[in-house]
Parts: structure tokens; C-alpha cells; sequence
């Protein structure tokens, strides 16, 4: 019944993929008229209905019954659609975010604001980016690819890897301010994270190598205090940690999907 | 693509039923039932940290992380309607570095309407939220460069965090700023606890919207989740006994301990 619908959302022929886009463009541009227009009496709860239903599909499609064969039920084909229409909202809004920066950074260089090189910088980086990276995607230039590879290659992964390492040197001066003897729970946690961490390590199992592998005294080995702390203490800690983010995931879930929750961003309840 | 009927039918006695006291609780707290909530420090810290950055007359910065638009998002954005709201009041300065472009637009027009229900419309600079980049790293430098340049009083971080956390709360706590932050990933926790002033660990994280609001509908789903927590107590220990009872080999009861387990039993 609803085959037309997956088939207007699969992968189009080049041929008639520019008719799309510019239906596209004018549906949405036709949209956004519409629900600008809209009183607002109106919009919340035509907010709250598209919410409803979106809501909707996803959970029916997880709880109704499925054909054991293709391990499917009947809104399982429309979930690659409906992940369309997400990617799309997606596509949207980062035209959004991208002018958000051309704002920022466009005022920073035309006030000469202090640093403003950097917004230059900035500017020319993500414009650079973009022309050389379509370039390598649908380009034949040999130039172009090159250029885009000293780009990302030879720029982006390395500078992401720089901030990366940054991380082992914050980790030095953070664990030194946490694991400073200032209480019993302070104490407990350095003697606790100092034994984790000589199991991981040769030299910690070195130390406590000459207990013996089987038998009561083989719990005294350094790996497998370690190993008693992870699977035992981390794991149960972490785990009641889980249960409750899942429970408060399935209650923020339930307010959003009811349209309960507006009392956080409307500040009147309904 | 995973089915309740396929695998996992105990998710969905778990969930329903969590799901209707929820609901349950909602309604009656709706009603005017008075519910009581414990003292979370770290959420009580959030006025001070912004009381501070009015003294010191330097910018609050807040950080919904890297994460996507999900449910975590929205809620680290009510925590962020929550600050606004008191920045909009004393009139202080908010920056907002924003990984995620739909979280950006949303984040946009919270924060505004966070200034229009104080009065102060003409206080909100639509350059305070700023959409960085959608690269983790990139976001890191972009977020730690702020901080310095801008000499943060308080930093807000709640959301989706990875391993840029301890690049946030590290640059943070050099520039000498009291540092309140909450997220759902538990790996990222002990980082924050470790550079922060203040933590939000697991479920308080959901509960923070309720505590600094007072709504009655999100009040009612916070006591409502402390009921489905309860649910998945009293299974965990009803399975343990049932469990042991089977190892044990009780006559009685085994066959019914059984049962029970095969119930529970995710396949």
C-alpha cells in the first residue's frame, strides 16, 4: 500500500534527480511558509501531533509482531524513508549552523576585531575545504585531489590528533588533583585506581607472580584484584548507573512524546 | 533492526510497565500531589556558579556537548533554559558553542525565549550561540580557545560527552572557573569528577530539569522513574533468589524459580 512512498524515497536516476531536489526545495520552502504563518494556538498542537505520530511509528514498529522469515513487520520497510526525512532536517539546519559562523566571523574581519586573522583563517579553511573536497568527489582534476589530500590528510587528521594527545597530559594534572589523600573516599579511590592500574601493566602481574595460579591465594594475584574490581565493584556501580539513565531516558521520552514536556521550553503547562 | 517479539519480550513487560507508572505518576502530580525531591549539590551549585560570574562580570559558558539531537540534547537544554533565565536576570554574558547544527537552531530559539519570559529580550545576543563545528577535536580547540580568550567565570557542560570532556573541564580549571557538569556517559563521568567542582552522575542528570523547575508534570515523571527503578530492583533481586533456588534445586520451587527465569531471559 505504502510501496510508492519507498520507492519516491530511494535512490533516484541522474536523469530526473535535479527535479527532485528543486521539488524539494519548493515543498520545503512552502512548509516552513505554512508553519511561519500558522497562530501560534494552532502550531503547538499540530507540533504536538507530528510529534505524536513520529513517536508513534518508531514504537509500533518495535513492538508489533514480526514474520519470523524476513524478520520483519509491516512498517519495517518505511524506517530507511523515515531516517531520510531526519537526514534531510539534518541537511537543513546545518546551512543554519554555517551562517552562524559567516555571521561571527564575517563581523569579526570587517570590524578588525581583535584576532580577526584568525576568523580569516578560519574562513578560508572551511571555504577551501569544501570547493577542494567536491572537486575530489566529482572531479577528475588530478591537482585538486592532491591538494584536497594535503588538506585532510595532512592538515585535519594530524591537528585532531594533536588535540587528541592533549588529552594525556590533562589526564596527568586531573588524576593528580583527584587522587590527592584528602579523605577516606579520596584514599579509597587511590588505592583503588593505583592496583587497577598495576594489572595492567608487566611490571604490576610481575609483582605478585610468585603466588600460585590455582587456589584461595591466586585471588591475591595483582591481575586478579584488578580483575575482581572491573567485573565485580565497577561493573554492578555501573550498571545501577545504567538502569537509571534508562529509566529517565524512558520518562523524558514518554513527556516529549505526549507533548508533556513543553512546561521546560513554553513555560506554560497544557 | 531489533523487535520486541523477536528477542526481547521482557523489554517490553519492563518498558510498558514502567512506561503506565510513569504516566501514573505524572497525572497525580498533575492533580496538585505533593512530591518531595532530595538535595542534589551539584544542581543547588548552579546559582552560585552564576552568581559568581556576575560578581567577576565575565561571560558563563555553556556546552550541550558533541552529541546529536536526542533526547539528552533536549534535556541539556532545559538545564541551559534554566541559566538563561537567571543570566537574562542579572544581565550577565552567555556563550553557547554548539557542535551539532539542528542542536544549534533549537539551542537558538531556547535561549531566546529563556530572555523574552524574563522581560529582557534586548539582552539576548544571537552571537552568544555559536555552531563551532561538527568535528569532535575541531570542537575541542574551537570550545578550549574560548575559554581562554574569554576568561570564563562558570562553565556549564551537560549533554553527550566523549574525549573531549577533559579538554572542556581541564581548560576550564585553568582558567580558574567553577565548573558544574552532568552526562550520560558513564566513561566521561570519572573525568568530570576528577576536574569539576560539581558532577551530575547518572539518573540525577534526567532529574535536573525537575529539581531547579518545580513543574509538576516533570516532578511526577521523576517519581515515576524512582518506581521503575524500584521495578528493576526488586526483579534483579526476585531473579537472584529464583536463581539461586534453581542451583539449590528446591523441589518446590525450582520448576516456578524456573519459569520466572525463562521470562526474564533476553535471547
Amino acid at each position: 500500500m505504502l510501496e510508492p512512498i519507498v520507492r519516491f524515497f530511494s535512490a533516484q536516476p541522474p536523469a530526473v534527480l535535479p527535479y527532485y531536489v528543486a521539488g524539494a526545495v519548493v515543498f520545503s520552502v512552502l512548509l516552513i511558509f505554512v508553519l511561519i504563518n500558522l497562530p501560534s494556538r494552532m502550531r503547538k498542537p499540530l507540533i504536538a501531533l507530528v510529534t505524536f505520530l513520529a513517536g508513534l511509528f518508531y514504537a509500533a514498529e518495535f513492538f508489533l509482531p514480526i514474520d519470523k522469515t524476513t524478520q520483519k513487520n509491516v512498517l519495517t520497510d518505511y524506517l530507511v524513508p523515515a531516517s531520510k526525512l531526519g537526514s534531510l532536517l539534518g541537511g537543513m539546519t546545518l546551512t543554519l549552523g554555517i551562517l552562524s559562523l559567516l555571521r561571527v566571523h564575517g563581523r569579526n574581519i570587517a570590524r578588525l576585531r581583535a584576532g580577526w586573522y584568525n576568523s580569516l583563517a578560519l574562513l578560508v579553511a572551511m571555504v577551501a575545504m569544501v570547493v577542494f573536497g567536491l572537486m575530489d568527489s566529482y572531479s577528475a582534476n588530478a591537482t585538486a585531489k592532491k591538494v584536497f589530500n594535503v588538506l585532510f590528510e595532512g592538515m585535519l587528521i594530524n591537528m585532531d590528533a594533536t588535540m587528541f594527545s592533549l588529552i594525556a597530559f590533562y589526564i596527568v594534572s586531573a588524576s593528580y588533583r583527584a587522587f590527592r589523600i584528602r579523605s577516606i573516599e579520596a584514599t579509597i579511590l587511590m588505592i583503588t585506581a593505583f592496583l587497577v592500574m598495576l594489572g595492567q601493566v608487566p611490571v604490576g602481574n610481575a609483582l605478585t607472580a610468585w603466588l600460585p595460579t590455582e587456589g584461595w591465594l591466586a585471588s591475591l594475584r595483582v591481575e586478579n584484584i584488578k580483575q575482581w574490581i572491573l567485573s565485580q565493584v565497577n561493573a554492578a556501580a555501573l550498571r545501577a548507573i545504567a538502569f537509571g539513565l534508562g529509566v529517565g531516558g524512558l520518562a523524558i521520552s514518554l513527556r516529549i512524546w505526549l507533548s508533556l514536556e513543553r512546561g521546560a521550553y513554553f513555560e506554560k503547562e497544557i | 533492526m531489533q523487535h520486541a517479539f523477536e528477542k526481547i519480550e521482557p523489554v517490553l513487560i519492563v518498558e510498558v510497565l514502567t512506561a503506565i507508572i510513569i504516566i501514573w505518576r505524572i497525572i497525580s502530580a498533575q492533580r496538585g500531589k505533593e512530591l518531595f525531591i532530595r538535595r542534589i549539590p551539584g544542581l543547588n551549585a548552579i546559582d552560585e556558579a552564576i552568581g559568581r560570574a556576575t560578581e567577576m562580570g565575565r561571560p558563563v559558558l555553556m556546552v550541550p556537548g558533541i552529541g546529536g539531537f536526542s533526547i539528552i540534547a533536549l534535556q541539556a537544554l532545559s538545564i541551559f533554559s534554566y541559566i538563561a533565565r537567571s543570566t537574562a536576570r542579572f544581565g550577565n554574558r552567555i556563550l553557547m558553542p554548539v557542535a551539532d547544527a539542528t542542536v544549534y537552531t533549537v539551542a537558538e530559539e531556547v535561549i531566546r525565549d529563556a530572555y523574552q519570559s524574563e522581560g529582557h529580550p534586548e539582552r539576548f545576543d544571537p552571537d552568544s550561540i555559536r555552531f563551532l563545528s561538527d568535528r569532535q577535536f575541531a570542537f575541542a580547540s574551537g570550545v578550549a580557545g574560548l575559554i581562554q580568550r574569554e576568561q570564563i567565570a562558570s562553565s556549564f557542560m551537560f549533554g553527550e560527552f566523549f574525549a573531549e570532556s577533559l579538554i572542556f573541564a581541564e581548560t576550564g580549571n585553568m582558567v580558574g572557573a567553577i565548573q558544574v557538569a552532568g552526562t550520560v556517559q558513564t566513561t566521561q563521568i570519572p573525568f568530570f569528577i576528577a576536574a569539576c567542582d560539581y558532577t551530575i552522575i547518572g539518573d540525577e542528570y534526567y532529574a535536573a530539569s525537575a529539581y531547579i523547575s518545580r513543574n509538576p508534570t516533570m516532578l511526577g515523571s521523576l517519581v515515576g522513574q524512582d518506581f521503575g527503578k524500584l521495578l528493576i530492583v526488586s526483579l534483579c533481586v526476585i531473579g537472584s533468589v529464583a536463581a539461586t533456588l534453581v542451583a539449590l534445586n528446591v523441589p518446590t520451587l525450582s520448576s516456578a524459580s524456573k519459569w520466572l527465569i525463562d521470562l526474564f531471559t533476553i535471547r
